[in-house]
């Protein structure tokens, strides 16, 4: 008998308790079924490849139809790419389709953005024409980074310091890029953007990376995908249903003077769309077919027969079986995100989506529940495949490489009870099983959750994979209904909300899905991209230029207009950095604005407005406002608790201790505290320092200002400005409006643009020293400075009510002994469910041991498949950024 | 006056020190001095100067401390500040660490009200869940058995779940008129042979045995685990683990945590100028952890090893 044997007895005759962990030891989970395993084995020796494939389609249909009604132009445009994409299958795969014919493939959208590739066509040529670099050279960089390709070798270039191109495709890029010359959604943006008052002004605010990117840059994403109908119809139905459409709207108006003759068109344009989906899936069915004629092995025959009989199916068919469906929705998924450069394209709540399918299924014992896993295993894998080609400064700096396709569990039904179901378990334990850094999942935690539900969702966030993050479906509800309930949003509606992109709450509704003789009612998205407006303004990079009247003393020149006021109290400078960034704000919201009223006129959603409710009622595109709810555009801040930290300094030592003049305070925050900035260094961590010669004049602030109240420790002195900051930027972002005519809101992730914007920001009062990273989220604790302990983090998190903006974010970093054993997955819920009811938005743990994040640094080849959870997403350690590696690093680690 | 008392550390999702998560308060202060401890800052019962060399800046060029001590306390070579202990032992002003943004050079220990530390538990009361509650330790808490009563019956009020880690080594008198109020305890038994104790830890473990022999006849209903870290050659015989479960059955106890040697205190011996004599030595294998655990188990006793507990 073993000890545990003679314990486990004994305690039984004690009558207590201790039930051992079978669920979340990672010896007890089984491994990922057979083919996963081989293909993460291709997945992480492949590289980020760009290809020219679809635009090549794309601009060429796009051409030969000008002068065309522009939604069908482009719906014809886009059915000829998708339908010309070349179908490939890679041995073991049992979900097909993908973005382009390579698995981590994406291509650039001239016609959202061209510049780069006019500007440096000769410069790419060249490159293509240079011989091709030793093999050595090749070698050293294949290992560097994962999948990523930041520097061009062999007969690769690299573009955007991710991707990698092959030579011989470089011409077709520039000459594909041509025509695109001057009327990119960019650049006829940049255009007319010319035209408005503060246009210099924007121009500083970009250069000096106040703000950090442009709508265009990703129009669509941070939104939910919505399934419905295909699921019901197929696409034969849906052209079906397009035909009568057409007979109905062509030529009226319906007392709708403005855009009742557009829907004649839309309907046209959807039903093109639906015939090159369903070409699209033919392509495959047919390719599958072609492999199973010369395959040998009788596996690998049965499965290419499988895809062929699925593909064929959804080609035409509202899909009969889970497979079927849980395969069709991975087309639409990827029909979206081939419309526009995206990120944050989400899958939303698929576990009640595709519950009606496995149920029936089941019932019939046409699968099991090990089948239904695995297929779920495979779907991972899919959409960790999913790549997006944006500039470098927005895959890298903005995304860290990650997509964002985030899907969401639990919540409530349309009738307010537990939306869970069994579907749902099974989709964590295939993220339990196939460890990849997508989808992420998000568990929307209600009251009425079940706890067993809880269990295994905590079980799985135990593996330290970053998911599932936690949401607080009850902040999320009234957050709905706050925003969206000018529009009309009533309870049942506000139920169907969940996560777009990484944190963006974003509308929903339920719609009835007629199958098995009954009718289910399944959420999904109902408005379009949550998160295209003003996008991730540095909020402490604004309380610098207060400070500085205005001039950017890292650029050497003056980027906003000096305010001249002596600040003489906390209020003052308040009150002028909401100036400043009232002042920014209307600047870049205008540009905004026009970038995404001219993607909306050029390069209009077509698939997304073909799936997005009520797009197909109304007959209108998800542009047009054909989405049920619009007020989805918001403002992106970052770098909430830097700004607030340094508030709280200033207000301690300046004004009410006195110690130091505001003078004096500048002085030492421009000469860095005395120490060497990170720009010299090289090194990002918030805790590294190394002394100049000027270290002496300035120990005692600088002690004085690390010493200040911060946040994070329940700590009044510091937490009122979080509260001051959150009730001020309520009423002041919602009195800018988007280009829908709805007022903006507050989004508040940081994504990884803490890094960068951290990067551009000089030291501050609170003793953060130049260019290293701001805090991340909005309410984690800057790192190192909660002494206090998680609950006190807790308390100075919730001193204002999450459920009136958007989100709220919060990163915790436990190490791996604080929540081990069965105690310690009841632990780790405990704490999550406290912060809920306390009102807490959202919670993510990275439960890993600083120890070997280090030693990941130090030999990331042998750490391929170690994922962390950065600031709404998971991604692998070797893909992300040094500074944020040290960030991530440098945060406090709680292993009480 | 309502009594005050010296706390140096409050921690909070603290899940190895009883039942649940819970927020740990650790009280300044102990009678005993074991050679391995591992909050060796505990010891005073008074704030006082803590330095850790290892994240002090000095090598990157820092030199915020220099001429700050008052006291002619602070040398300074090229490795950086060198501290008289004797000196600092002493100090109630801690000048030097005013200055240190590194806080390399600290106070540890600070002064609480008994509302301070229920607004702590106030705050924290909702993130236990069912199970957890507040533990006191420490130092040993029973070192300030006046703010410690007062602070259980405060939290008895509020209806809080409060465990103890305590040496059990004080006036029975002054044991017997806390444990009431608490719910849960820790007893650290470090070795059965007095002498060895006394070598250990430099005291007699007369009292201690004595005090939970009492308790465990008097009307208290609490749950009481005794609690042995195990140090090689000093308590890891199969002898002694024989002699504490006589102890144990005499005294109808049957729950023990044993607790595998470590040397995460290390530094601390060193941030506080005082020689550790456990650099090396020490150290058991988790064989002889299990074997010891066996031995416990046949003689049916529930025996938990490190933080495989089932609380």
């Amino acid at each position: 008998m073993t000890n545990e044997d003679k314990l486990n007895e004994l305690l039984k005759q004690h009558g207590i308790e201790m039930e051992e962990d079978k669920y979340s030891a990672l010896e007890n989970i089984p491994q990922k079924a057979e083919g996963c395993e081989k293909l993460m084995e291709i997945y992480y020796t492949l590289k980020n490849t760009v290809d020219m494939e679809y635009p090549y389609w794309y601009n060429r249909v796009w051409q030969e139809n000008d002068g065309d009604i522009t939604i069908v132009r482009r719906a014809k445009a886009m059915a000829a790419a998708l339908s010309h994409l070349t179908p490939t299958i890679q041995p073991y795969e049992r979900l097909v389709m993908n973005k382009t014919r390579n698995v981590r493939g994406a291509f650039p959208f001239p016609w959202v953005t061209a510049s780069f590739f006019n500007a440096q066509a000769e410069a790419l040529m060249a490159e293509a024409d240079a011989p091709a670099e030793s093999e050595a050279d090749a070698v050293s960089i294949v290992g560097d980074g994962g999948g990523n390709v930041t520097k061009s070798y062999g007969n690769i270039i690299s573009i955007a310091k991710k991707f990698g191109m092959r030579k011989e495709e470089i011409p077709v890029l520039v000459r594909v890029s041509k025509p695109w010359d001057g009327n990119s959604v960019e650049e006829l943006s940049n255009k007319y953007a010319q035209y408005t008052p503060d246009y210099a002004l924007e121009q500083n605010i970009m250069e000096s990376v106040l703000c950090m990117f442009d709508s265009y840059c990703i129009p669509q994403g941070r939104e939910v995908m919505n399934y419905y109908l295909p699921l019901q119809y197929g696409w034969d139905g849906i052209i079906e249903l397009c035909n009568q459409r057409i007979t109905e709207t062509m030529g009226e108006a319906d007392s709708d003077g403005i855009l009742g003759m557009g829907r004649g068109y839309y309907y046209v344009a959807m039903k093109i769309l639906a015939q090159g989906m369903s070409k699209w899936c033919q392509n495959y069915a047919d390719r599958a077919h072609y492999l199973a004629s010369i395959e040998t092995d009788p596996a690998f025959k049965k499965n290419y027969e499988d895809i062929e009989a699925v593909m064929s199916h959804i080609a035409h068919k509202a899909p009969s079986t889970f497979r079927q469906a849980l395969q069709l929705t991975l087309c639409c998924h990827y029909g979206v995100v081939n419309e526009d450069p995206q990120s944050g394209q989400s899958i939303g709540r698929l576990g009640q989506v595709l519950q009606p399918f496995y149920e029936k299924d089941i019932a019939d014992g046409i699968t099991t529940e090990e089948e239904v896993i695995e297929l779920l295993e495979f779907y991972r894998i899919k959409i960790t495949s999913i790549e997006c080609f944006a500039s470098a400064g927005v895959t890298g700096g903005v995304l860290s490489g990650n997509t964002f396709n985030n899907l969401s569990l639990g919540g409530l039904n349309r009738d307010g009870l537990t939306a869970v179901t069994p579907l749902e378990y099974l989709i964590i334990e295939a993220g339990m099983r196939c460890r990849t850094t997508q989808p992420t999942l998000s568990i929307l935690y209600d009251e009425k959750t079940p706890e067993d539900f809880l269990m295994k969702a905590a079980s799985c966030t135990k593996l330290g994979m970053g998911y599932p993050a936690w949401m607080n479906n009850q902040d999320g509800i009234n957050f709905m209904m706050l925003n969206y309930g000018p529009e009309g949003m009533n309870l049942q509606d506000a139920r169907a909300w969940c996560l777009g992109g990484c944190l963006e709450s974003s509308p929903g509704c339920f719609l009835p899905l007629n199958y098995n003789g009954k009718t289910y009612w399944i959420p999904g998205g109902a408005g379009p991209t949550a998160g295209s407006g003003v996008h991730f303004v540095g909020l402490p990079k604004v309380l610098e230029l207060v400070l500085t009247n205005g001039y950017d003393h890292r650029m050497k020149r003056q980027i906003l207009p000096a305010h001249n006021k002596e600040l003489d109290s906390l209020e003052t400078i308040q009150n002028e950095w909401v100036n400043y960034l009232k002042m920014i704000i209307n600047a870049l919201n205008k540009v905004n604005n026009l970038q995404m009223d001219i993607w909306r006129k050029h390069c209009m959603p077509i698939v997304n407005s073909l799936l997005k409710p009520d797009c197909f009622t109304k007959g209108r595109d998800l542009g047009m406002m054909g989405g049920r709810y619009n007020a989805t555009i918001n403002f992106e801040s970052c770098g909430t608790i830097t700004f607030i930290n340094s508030l709280a300094s200033l207000y301690k030592n300046v004004f009410k201790d006195k110690k130091y003049t505001l003078e004096e305070m500048l002085d030492a925050m421009l000469h860095n505290f005395g120490f060497k900035t990170s720009y010299e260094t090289g090194v990002f961590s918030p805790d590294f320092r190394e002394a100049t010669d000027l270290a002496g004049k300035y120990e005692q602030i600088f002690a004085d200002c690390i010493n200040a109240p911060k946040f994070g420790n329940a700590d009044w002195e510091a937490d009122q400005f979080l509260k001051w900051y959150e009730d001020t930027m309520f009423d002041l972002t919602r009195s800018y409006e988007s280009y829908y005519g709805k007022p903006l809101y507050m989004c508040q992730i940081s994504v990884s643009t803490h890094g960068p914007q951290g990067f551009v920001t000089l030291a501050d009062a609170a003793g953060r020293l130049a260019g290293t990273t701001y805090s991340d989220g909005s309410v984690s604790a800057a790192a190192g400075t909660d002494k206090n302990g998680i609950y006190a983090i807790f308390q100075s998190a919730t001193v204002y009510d999450h459920g009136t903006q958007q989100n709220a974010q919060m990163n915790l970093k436990l190490h791996p002994s604080a929540v081990k054993g069965i105690q310690g997955t009841r632990k780790l819920l405990d704490i999550v469910r406290s912060y809920m009811r306390k009102g807490g938005f959202h919670v993510q743990f990275n439960i890993v041991d600083s120890n070997t994040l280090r030693a990941a640094q130090a030999k990331p080849e042998n750490y391929r498949d170690l994922m962390v959870r950065v600031a709404g997403f998971t991604q692998y350690w070797c893909e992300i950024g040094k500074p944020i590696q040290d960030e991530v690093i440098y945060r406090t680690e709680y292993d009480n | 006056m309502a009594p005050k008392g010296i706390i140096f550390d409050v921690q909070a999702f603290s899940v190895h020190d009883g039942p649940g998560c819970r927020t740990t308060i650790f009280f300044a202060g102990c009678p005993l001095r074991c050679r391995w401890c591992s909050n060796p800052e505990n010891f005073a019962l008074k704030a006082h100067l803590m330095f850790a060399g290892r994240v002090c800046k000095w090598s990157s060029g820092c030199r915020a401390c220099e001429n700050k001590c008052t006291h002619n306390s602070l040398t300074f070579n090229e490795d950086g500040p060198q501290v008289s202990w004797d000196i600092c032992q002493e100090c109630t002003t801690f000048e030097c660490t005013q200055t240190c943004a590194a806080n390399a050079l600290r106070v540890c220990g600070k002064e609480y009200s008994v509302e301070d530390v229920m607004t702590i538990l106030r705050r924290d009361f909702c993130h236990w869940g069912n199970d957890g509650g507040v533990t006191f330790s420490g130092g040993d808490p029973m070192l300030q058995p006046q703010f410690l009563k007062a602070v259980l019956q405060a939290c008895k009020k509020m209806q809080i779940h409060t465990a103890i880690e305590t040496s059990a080594y004080i006036p029975q008198s002054t044991f017997l008129d806390i444990m009431p109020l608490v719910d849960f305890a820790f007893i650290d038994v470090k070795n059965m042979d007095d002498t060895q104790h006394k070598a250990g830890t430099g005291v007699s473990n007369n009292l201690i045995l004595n005090n939970i022999a009492t308790l465990k006849t008097s009307r208290w209903n609490g749950r009481l685990v005794l609690r042995t870290p195990i140090i090689g050659e000093y308590n890891d015989s199969e002898d002694n683990a024989l002699k504490t479960i006589d102890f144990m059955k005499e005294n109808g106890l049957y729950e023990i945590n044993l607790l595998p040697f470590h040397r995460l205190g290390q530094t601390k011996w060193e941030q506080l100028g005082l020689s550790y004599d456990y650099a090396t030595g020490g150290d058991v294998s988790t064989e002889k952890m299990q074997k010891l655990q066996s031995i416990y188990l046949d003689n049916n006793i529930l025996c938990y090893l490190g933080d495989k507990t089932p609380f």
